[in-house]
C-alpha cells in the first residue's frame, strides 16, 4: 500500500492579521509557520494505517519554498512516520490559486501512483476547503470530504463524514482521496530522536518542469484585503444582583438588538 | 446578460434554508445587473420549488428527476449541476456552503474549469464584474475577488444574506437531463445517521447558545440545552468542553469546528480565544455572560453580563420565556 499526505505550511492559528499602507496590504512576513492543522489528521492516519499493514509506503507532498517548508516537513512529517518527502518548490506558483495548486499536486500524484491520498478539510489561512476534492477530481478518483472515522479492507474504504445534525457512512474503491476532519485521531508529538533520524529520509525538490506540468493561471484576481467590520463597544451589565441583570439582558435583546 | 444560477439543496423534500437567502440577494442583484435568477434543483421524487423559488425572487427553476439523487452523491451531483451550467450558461453559481455544498461546490468548478469562490458572505455587481467578499484567516481578514471565469462558483455562508418574500407567483419550470444516465458512482453514501437529540442545526440556527468550560461539567450542560430550547437556538460548545468529552464534537464552534453566522450568539463561560472566535465573530449580535471582565469575549460583543452563569442563566431562561408568551 502506498499513502501520500498532502500538506501546507500555514500561520499559526494564534497569528494576528495586519494590514498596512493605503494598498492594505497583507504583511505575511513575520508569521509563524506550522503545519496545517487539518494535514496533522492526514499525517497521523497515514502512520496508524502503516503501523497495521506493514510495509506501507508514505509520501507526504508540498507545494512551497523549499527552504520554508524544510522543517516543517522534517518535524511534523518524516519524524512521526512518513517515509520520504516531495516539495514542489517554483517561483512561479507563488501566484497560485486552489485550481492551481491542486493541477500541481494531481501532476505530483501521477508520478506515484498510491492507493490512498490523504488531505486535510481545509487549509486555515485561505479557509477554502477546495484542494483535496479538486485534486481527485482531476485524477478522477473518489473522494470523501470532512471525514472522522476511515476504515480499509480489501481495496476498498468505508468512511464517516460529518453532515448537518447527524454523519454519512460512505464506501468507495481505492485509489480514493480523503479530507480530513477534527476527530478522526490525535496526532502524536515528534520524538527528539525521531526528529534527529528524520534528517536522513528523502526530501526531494522538484519544480513543475520536472513534473511535466504548465503553471496554471489563476481563476480569480484579488481586489483588495479588508479588516473585518470593527463592532461596537460591549454594553456590559454588572451581575451582582442575577436577577436585574437577566431582565435587563432580556429587554436590550428584545427591544434594542430586535433579536428574540 | 449576467443570469445568477442558485443550486437548492433540499434533503427529503426539506430545502435549506440558504438556498431562499441566496436567491432572495440573487434576485437584488440581477435587478441591478438585469438577467434572471435560476434555481436549480435535483431530487428523486418530486419537489415542489417553484412556488417558495419564486416567492423569494427566482425566474425560472430547472429541475433534474434521478434515483441518484435521492442521497447525496458527490459525482453524480457534481455532473448533473455541471451538466446544467454547460447549457445555460449562468455567470455565477451560487452553492450554500453547508456539508453538501462545500463538497459540491469544489468539484463542480473543476469540472467547469471554474474559479470557486468559498464560504462567501458578500457580493456586489459592479457594471461589468462580480466582486466576491470573503473572510480569510477565520475571519481575522477579509478578501474581496474578482473572478476570471464565466460561470464562476460562489459558495455562500447559511445567514448571510437577508431573505426577502413575497416576490410574486411560481418561477417558470422547466427540467433538464443531468448527464448521469451511464455515471459509475465511484463512492456511495450507504447510510445517513442523524446525532441523537439534535433540534436545530448550528451551521444554520438563527440563535446560539454556547456553553464554555465555565459550565464546569458535562451535568450542567443542561443550562445551555434548556436556554437553546426556549430561544429555539442550537446548542454549541467551545473546544474545552468537545475535548473534555462532555459533548460531541458536532457542537464546536471555532476554527476546528462549525463558522456560524446566527443573529444571536450567546457565549456562557467561554473565555473568547482567537479560534473559538474564528467561528463565531461575523454573529450578527453577540452576548457574553463571563464572570471575569477581562475575558477577550467582551471585545467582541455586543452585550456582556459579568456575573455568574450558574445564577443568570436559569433566570435569563426564564426572562425569555415571560417575553416570548
Ligand atoms: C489549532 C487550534 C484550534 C482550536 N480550535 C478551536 C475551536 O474550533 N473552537 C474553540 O472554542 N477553541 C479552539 N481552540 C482552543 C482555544 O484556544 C481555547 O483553548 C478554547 O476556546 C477555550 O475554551 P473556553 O473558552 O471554554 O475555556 P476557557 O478559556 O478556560 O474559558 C472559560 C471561561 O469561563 C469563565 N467562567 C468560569 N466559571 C464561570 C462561571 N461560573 N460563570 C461565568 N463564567 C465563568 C472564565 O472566566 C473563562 O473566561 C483551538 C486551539 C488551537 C491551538
Ligand atoms: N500548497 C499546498 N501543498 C500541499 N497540499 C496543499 C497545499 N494547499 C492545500 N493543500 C492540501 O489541501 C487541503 C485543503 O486546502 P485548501 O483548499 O487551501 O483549504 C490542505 O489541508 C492540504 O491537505
Amino acid at each position: 500500500m502506498k499513502i501520500a499526505v498532502l500538506v501546507k505550511q500555514v500561520p499559526d492559528s494564534e497569528t494576528r492579521i495586519q494590514l498596512s499602507g493605503p494598498a492594505q496590504k497583507l504583511d505575511d512576513s513575520k508569521f509563524t509557520r506550522v503545519l496545517n492543522p487539518y494535514d496533522a489528521y492526514a499525517v497521523e492516519e497515514a502512520v496508524r494505517i502503516k503501523e497495521r499493514a506493514p510495509g506501507t509506503e508514505i509520501v507526504a507532498i508540498t507545494i512551497g519554498a523549499a527552504d520554508r517548508v524544510r522543517e516543517t516537513l522534517k518535524k511534523d512529517c518524516l519524524a512521526v512516520g512518513c517515509d520520504r518527502a516531495i516539495v514542489v518548490a517554483d517561483p512561479a506558483l507563488a501566484d497560485a490559486d486552489e485550481a492551481g495548486i491542486a493541477v500541481v499536486l494531481a501532476a505530483a500524484l501521477r508520478q506515484e501512483a498510491c492507493d490512498l491520498i490523504l488531505a486535510g478539510k481545509q487549509a486555515i489561512d485561505d479557509d477554502a476547503a477546495q484542494v483535496g476534492v479538486r485534486v481527485a477530481e482531476i485524477l478522477g478518483i473518489a473522494h470523501v470530504a470532512v471525514v472522522t472515522k476511515l476504515d480499509l479492507a480489501d481495496g476498498a474504504l468505508t468512511a464517516q463524514r460529518e453532515i448537518e445534525g447527524g454523519v454519512e457512512i460512505v464506501q468507495a474503491k481505492l485509489p480514493a482521496l480523503i479530507t480530513c476532519q477534527k476527530g478522526l485521531n490525535e496526532p502524536r508529538l515528534p520524538s527528539l530522536p525521531n526528529i534527529m533520524k528524520a534528517s536522513a529520509k528523502p526530501m526531494r525538490v522538484v519544480t513543475c518542469a520536472e513534473l511535466g506540468v504548465e503553471p496554471p493561471a489563476r481563476t480569480y484576481d484579488v481586489k483588495r484585503y479588508a479588516p473585518p467590520p470593527s463592532r461596537a463597544a460591549c454594553k456590559v451589565i454588572a451581575g451582582d444582583d442575577p436577577a436585574a441583570a437577566a431582565a435587563e439582558l432580556a429587554r436590550l435583546l428584545r427591544e434594542e438588538a430586535k433579536v428574540i | 446578460m449576467p443570469n445568477i444560477a442558485v443550486f437548492i439543496e433540499q434533503r427529503d423534500g426539506q430545502v435549506k434554508k440558504v438556498a431562499w437567502q441566496m436567491i432572495s440577494e440573487a434576485r437584488r442583484l440581477v435587478d441591478q445587473a438585469g438577467g434572471e435568477v435560476w434555481g436549480v434543483c435535483l431530487h428523486a421524487a418530486p419537489c415542489d420549488a417553484a412556488h417558495q423559488a419564486g416567492a423569494h425572487g427566482a425566474h425560472r427553476l430547472f429541475t433534474a428527476e434521478h434515483e441518484l439523487f435521492k442521497l447525496y452523491d458527490s459525482a453524480a451531483w457534481a455532473t448533473a449541476v455541471a451538466a446544467f451550467a454547460r447549457a445555460k450558461r449562468p455567470d455565477l453559481l451560487m452553492v450554500g456552503a453547508t456539508a453538501l455544498g462545500k463538497d459540491l461546490a469544489p468539484k463542480l468548478a473543476q469540472k467547469l474549469g471554474a474559479a470557486c469562490v468559498s464560504d462567501s458572505i458578500a457580493v456586489k455587481w459592479d457594471g461589468n464584474a462580480w466582486e466576491v467578499r470573503r473572510p480569510i484567516f477565520a475571519g481575522k481578514c477579509y478578501v474581496d475577488v474578482v473572478p476570471r471565469t464565466s460561470p464562476a462558483v460562489v459558495g455562500v455562508r447559511p445567514n448571510a444574506f437577508a431573505l426577502s418574500e413575497g416576490r410574486g407567483g411560481a418561477a417558470a419550470a422547466e427540467s433538464f437531463d443531468p448527464g448521469v444516465a451511464s455515471l459509475t458512482p465511484l463512492a456511495r453514501v450507504t447510510e445517513v445517521q442523524a446525532a441523537a437529540g439534535r433540534k436545530v442545526e448550528l451551521t444554520e440556527a438563527e440563535t446560539i447558545v454556547s456553553g464554555g468550560r465555565g459550565i464546569k461539567g458535562p451535568e450542567h450542560y443542561h443550562l445551555i440545552e434548556e436556554l437553546a430550547a426556549v430561544l429555539g437556538a442550537a446548542a454549541g460548545a467551545s473546544r474545552a468542553v468537545v475535548d473534555a468529552g462532555w459533548v460531541p464534537h458536532s457542537h464546536q464552534v471555532g476554527q476546528t469546528g462549525k463558522t456560524v453566522s446566527p443573529n444571536l450568539y450567546i457565549a456562557c463561560g467561554i473565555s473568547g480565544a482567537i479560534q473559538h472566535l474564528a467561528g463565531m465573530s461575523s454573529s450578527k449580535c453577540i452576548v457574553a455572560i463571563n464572570k471575569d471582565p477581562n475575558a477577550p469575549i467582551f471585545k467582541v460583543a455586543d452585550y456582556g453580563i459579568t456575573g455568574d452563569l450558574f445564577a443568570i442563566l436559569p433566570l435569563l431562561q426564564r426572562e425569555v420565556e415571560k417575553l416570548k408568551s
